[in-house]
């Protein structure tokens, strides 16, 4: 970690043996497992979305991160429980890395009274305040001034919490990610800006809607540290959230991480995938998938073995299941209580 | 198909008009124009024929209900008919249920279409307009022209509304105390009936006093006769502006006349002549020399009546009644006393028909018998003037250029006249025609 | 009770609360030294220092956006847009965050925040610094606006703002800072949602906001020596709307006239009318339900077209006037 401002922040140990680098991040089998099963989770999750929606049990629409679990998991293994956390519209994972209740989240999905927002947030609005996770964000861009907000809070409170705010490429090109920035940096606030470059906004491909990349190096105009990872490297998005984190907590201003990775489903729904091959996406499911990535080295290093990573794999899936029976068995919101939460 | 019975229509402005009393009773046999019941319009009670032979059935109004005009209130059954025959939506809830069951809807209309009794031209007029024949009301015994066009007229009235500009607050006012509100004059822009206005109207009618545990001896409904006088003169006081002159006349000589026509009325066994009768005839005569006194104004222009229709008050126990005189310029003397007598006993038996209160031009109103000195009378539409009457006194009077005083009987005569039409001048010239006519008489003959 | 402005009494209660409770803080353009546009928080950062009298760079939507994020975690922030006009570039933070954070998660996130916004014409600042932008606020539920027309309510709106629990707009109008009124000493407070009479009359009944209470009691006192006698409600509040007390006194006379400067074409004196006429007091109009507004057009610069765009005391006499005697 450069003390310099403005300077991209290097993991230490991006070469040698895989498994050595988890050790030096004192990272146990157990704590490598759990990476996995939760990636797993993420996963399940965003099938099983997929295929409730084909069956016409959700409502609205909805944005999936299937590809993107790795950024999930390793960010919030790197931070806190206690930290906050904002994102925006591809928010499944986040949450499921945070440790969100998976019963309630599908609830909410399916618009029931059991869900976390009772039904009136959906997909896109999913939070659980309780948890100091302050919700999905529905405008692209939108929750990023708040965490200045939120940074603003803390520092004042001179509390030891940091504000974590997740979102896409297509969101630095929004005015508020400038205004954000340099309030923050001016201000030297906590916050941890991560962005998931996943190549495209709704169908505008980030290299067309960029003048210059890499969209982290942007820190630089407002003295900031940055990072760029390989966003589907589980380990390498830990080990940087690990550094970005400290610095962040330390009191010496925000970091903004750019983590690059992949979604496999379209924007949202009604996307046909025109603006993208099959290939492309075939390609990075085979060569490039987080999950199978990390669980290659964890074979590899006979941390488990097929049969494990199966049976972990299935038990994802029943949890999975569980919610969804959880949730369809769940009654809908009240209509009498349709005018209530608009005031406190 | 049963006779439908309505209400009928007796007056041009009469809209409603309220059961009396039912002379036949549901079941009974009725002949065509025979009374079946007596109703009361805001002007004269009235019996109302049978429109045909049958039995009386589907009676749907009771005594003392109000009932708009043309509104089916009954039925007559033809020979061979029963209730089940009544149309099905207008048996009353208390009917007996009809013992035979209905044939199948599609046979009944199907009857129905064939049996309308209608004329040639209600036919193709209803062709025309595309009317459902079916739907039309018969006023008699089949369906009119007229019957088509009334319910042409009535299918496009909005239903329930009276297009009379009003505030809310007007109408709530007007529906809190049932003021019809087409009969309130608006003070408002363009007319409009403001929340006053209608509460003016009604205050007339507002106890004066209310104290905590004030009550009134008896309350009695404002209805009928009495409401029609209320309304009335309500609105000829609010919208003729009237002026009023009082003349004071020497009734010597018509005293002498009036002994000695009575003279001549004994010999023939005649009826005596009153003051009233000589009166109408003196005023018939001056009303005749003053045509704005004898008039209407209706909206911008200005009737002037042909004939002298003098109407004259009377007071009966349920209120006052105007019985005209018609044509009274064209009657002898003896012929108005006939008249007078004639129309004053029915009057006062309840007998008088609509005709009898319809056309007036003139209003007299004599409270001579009651000792009354002088009074003003509200003129009584679409009249333009009145004249009240107050009653004969001997009193000292100068009766010549010398001064020298003399007892004579005199009265005074006091005209109202609606000052829109009749000017103080017109008003005076013809108060002194008739203090020519009453202080020399032989002027009517001249 | 001592007499002061009603901006003073604004920096008062800011004041105040700021002494009371450790958690309000100010957040906005140029707040700090300069004491803000209108010298509003003139001596703030003298006593309270540069981190409860927040400056930002300028970037009026992060500025209401972290005020957000400050209020979800506990905060209470007030933030200042230097003029009302500003507010528009913030539509996002407030109108899609700040307005839904509540609702959209369930009733579990609250928002205690203060949003300040002087606006209103007469100073010649012309078209993007002068409109009235309370209607197109009032519309987005979530949102409270209130904007007080005397230093007393000013100053305990304002204390009512800051300790409520959801974001509240809180307009100011340009020309009432100068003007003058009791304010007691301490600690009080104007409830959020209650309307007040300001003057009682039994002819007609005008519902204005901010300076337009003002002009239109000077014009009611002046027709009161004629004998028309006009009742003035303030609603202080504009969401929630106290709509009741207005009923009231529409039934009492049966006149309803609503008056503001801002633009007509979806200008809530529609709201109110609409209130009248849906409401029992419909059956107590007695002259149609009518409307004073700003004309439909930006704020001109030059003196006497700004003056002829807004309401101005001749223009609510007339008004007045003509629904005295039907004349409309």
């Amino acid at each position: 970690m450069q003390e310099a401002k403005s300077k991209k922040i290097e993991p230490r140990t991006t070469k040698g043996d895989y498994i050595a680098r988890a050790r030096r991040l004192n990272l146990s089998d157990e704590q490598l497992v759990e990476f996995f099963s939760t990636m797993c989770t993420i996963r399940q999750f965003e099938l099983m979305a997929d295929k409730l929606y084909a069956m016409g049990k959700v409502h609205g629409t909805m944005h999936l991160s299937a590809g993107q679990e790795a950024v999930a998991v390793g960010t919030f293994r790197a931070v806190r429980v206690d930290d906050y956390v904002l994102n925006h519209h591809r928010g499944h994972g986040h949450f499921i890395a945070k440790g969100a209740d998976i019963n309630r989240m599908m609830a909410e999905f399916l618009g029931k009274d059991t869900g976390y927002c009772r039904g009136r947030g959906g997909s896109m609005h999913i939070a659980d305040v309780e948890a100091n996770n302050l919700g999905a964000n529905g405008i692209v861009g939108g929750g990023i001034p708040q965490s200045v907000g939120v940074g603003l809070a803390l520092q004042m409170k001179k509390l030891d919490q940091i504000c974590v705010v997740l979102f896409g490429d297509g969101a630095a090109n929004e005015g508020v990610f400038h205004e954000s920035l340099n309030m923050a940096a001016l201000w030297s606030l906590p916050v941890l800006f991560i962005c998931e470059n996943n190549k495209y906004g709704m169908s505008m491909d980030v290299e067309h809607a960029t003048a210059k990349l890499p969209i982290a190096q942007r820190a630089e105009a407002y003295g900031m540290p940055w990072a760029y990872v390989d966003g589907n490297d589980v380990l390498e998005v830990y080990e940087t959230m690990i550094e970005a984190t400290r610095h962040v907590r330390s009191g010496r201003g925000p970091v903004l991480v750019e983590a690059v990775t992949y979604r496999y489903f379209g924007h949202s729904k009604s996307d046909r995938n025109l603006y993208r091959t099959k290939d492309e996406i075939e390609d990075w499911k085979k060569h490039r998938d987080p999950i199978l990535r990390f669980k290659g080295h964890l074979l590899h290093a006979g941390i488990f073995d097929e049969a494990k990573a199966a049976e972990i794999d299935a038990e994802a899936l029943n949890v999975i299941e569980k919610a969804v029976e959880f949730a369809e068995a769940s009654p809908e919101p009240d209509l009498s209580t349709l005018t209530e939460f608009v005031y406190a | 198909m049963p006779v439908p019975f309505i209400m009928p229509k007796f007056d041009m402005d009469q809209e409603k008009a309220t059961i009396i009393s039912w002379e036949k009773h549901e079941g009974d046999t009725v002949r065509m124009d025979e009374t079946v019941l007596t109703v009361e319009t805001d002007k004269v009670s009235m019996e109302v024929p049978c429109p045909a032979d049958g039995v009386l059935a589907g009676i749907k109004y009771q005594n003392g209900d109000t009932v708009p005009v043309t509104t089916v209130i009954a039925y007559v059954l033809k020979p061979g008919e029963t209730v089940a025959d009544l149309p099905r939506d207008k048996i009353p809830a208390s009917a007996p249920k009809p013992e035979v069951a209905p044939p199948p809807l599609a046979e009944v209309s199907a009857a129905a279409v064939a049996s309308v009794a209608a004329t040639p031209v209600a036919v193709r007029m209803a062709k025309e307009e595309g009317v459902d024949l079916a739907k039309v009301q018969a006023s008699g015994n089949r369906i009119t022209r007229e019957d088509v066009e009334h319910y042409l007229v009535e299918k496009v009235k909005p239903a329930g509304r009276v297009a009379v500009a009003a505030t809310p607050a007007a109408r709530r006012v007007a529906r809190e105390r049932d003021i019809p509100l087409e009969a309130v004059a608006g003070s408002g822009p363009r007319g409009r009936v403001q929340a006053a206005d209608v509460a003016a109207f009604q205050s007339p009618h507002q106890p004066i006093f209310v104290s905590g545990d004030a009550r009134p001896a008896d309350v009695v409904p404002l209805i009928g006769i009495r409401q029609r006088i209320a309304e009335r003169m309500q609105s000829s006081f609010q919208e003729l502006p009237h002026i009023a002159l009082t003349i004071e006349v020497d009734v010597t000589e018509l005293e002498a006349a009036r002994r000695r026509l009575n003279e001549l009325a004994m010999k023939q066994s005649h009826g005596k002549v009153s003051m009233t009768a000589l009166l109408v005839k003196i005023t018939a005569w001056a009303l005749k020399r003053n045509p704005y006194v004898n008039s209407s104004l209706v909206g911008d222009q200005i009737h002037l009546w042909r004939d002298v229709n003098i109407g004259i008050a009377t007071a009966l126990d349920e209120g006052l009644i105007v019985p005209v005189i018609r044509q009274a310029n064209e009657k002898s003397i003896r012929q108005i006393v006939d008249a007078l007598d004639n129309l004053t006993s029915r009057a006062r038996d309840g007998k008088l028909t609509l005709a009898d209160v319809q056309q007036g031009t003139f209003t007299i109103s004599n409270l001579g018998m009651f000792g009354i000195r002088q009074f003003r009378a509200i003129i009584n539409p679409p009249e333009s003037a009145i004249l009240a009457v107050g009653t004969m006194i001997r009193k000292p009077v100068v009766i010549n250029e010398r001064d020298e005083v003399a007892v004579r009987p005199s009265m005074t005569l006091t005209l109202s006249a609606d000052h829109r039409v009749i000017d103080g001048v017109v008003a005076a010239r013809f108060l002194n025609d008739l203090m020519l006519a009453i202080e020399t008489p032989e002027t009517l003959l001249y | 009770m001592p007499e002061m402005t009603y901006l003073e009494a604004i920096r008062q209660a800011l004041w105040d609360e700021m002494k009371r409770d450790e958690r309000v803080f100010l957040i906005g353009e140029d707040i700090g030294r300069y004491g803000g546009a209108f010298g509003l928080t003139h001596g703030m950062l003298d006593e309270f220092g540069p981190e409860r009298v927040r400056e930002t760079p300028i970037s009026e939507p992060t500025i209401v956006g972290a005020a957000l994020g400050a209020a979800l975690v506990g905060m209470r922030p007030v933030a200042e847009m230097m003029f009302m006009d500003f507010t528009l570039l913030t539509l996002d933070q407030l109108g899609n965050q700040a307005a839904k954070v509540r609702f959209m998660f369930g009733g579990k996130a609250t928002a205690p925040m203060v949003i300040r916004m002087p606006g209103g014409s007469g100073t010649g600042a012309a078209a993007q610094h002068s409109q009235s932008l309370e209607s197109l606020l009032m519309h987005i539920p979530g949102l409270k606006v209130v904007n007080p027309s005397t230093p007393y309510d000013a100053k305990g709106l304002m204390l009512s703002s800051i300790r409520d629990p959801n974001p509240v707009c809180f307009i100011e109008h340009k020309l009432l800072y100068k003007t003058k009124g009791e304010v007691p000493e301490g600690d009080y407070t104007v409830p959020i949602g209650v309307s007040e009479v300001k003057r009682q009359g039994r002819d007609l009944t005008i519902v204005a906001n901010n300076v337009m209470v003002v002009r239109t009691l000077k014009v009611a006192e002046k027709l009161a020596g004629e004998g028309i006698e006009v009742e003035v409600i303030d609603p202080r509040t504009m969401r929630p709307m106290d709509t009741e007390t207005i009923i009231e006194s529409v039934c009492k006379t049966g006149r309803l006239l609503v008056i503001h400067e801002a633009c007509q074409t979806g200008g809530w004196a529609g709201e109110v009318i609409a209130a009248i006429t849906g409401s029992r007091a419909f059956d107590y109009l007695d002259a149609p339900a009518r409307r004073l507004a700003g004309k439909d057009i930006p704020i001109p610069y030059n003196r006497a077209l700004e003056r002829a765009a807004v309401p101005q005391e001749e223009d609510i006499e007339r008004e007045i006037r003509a629904i005295a005697s039907g004349q409309y």
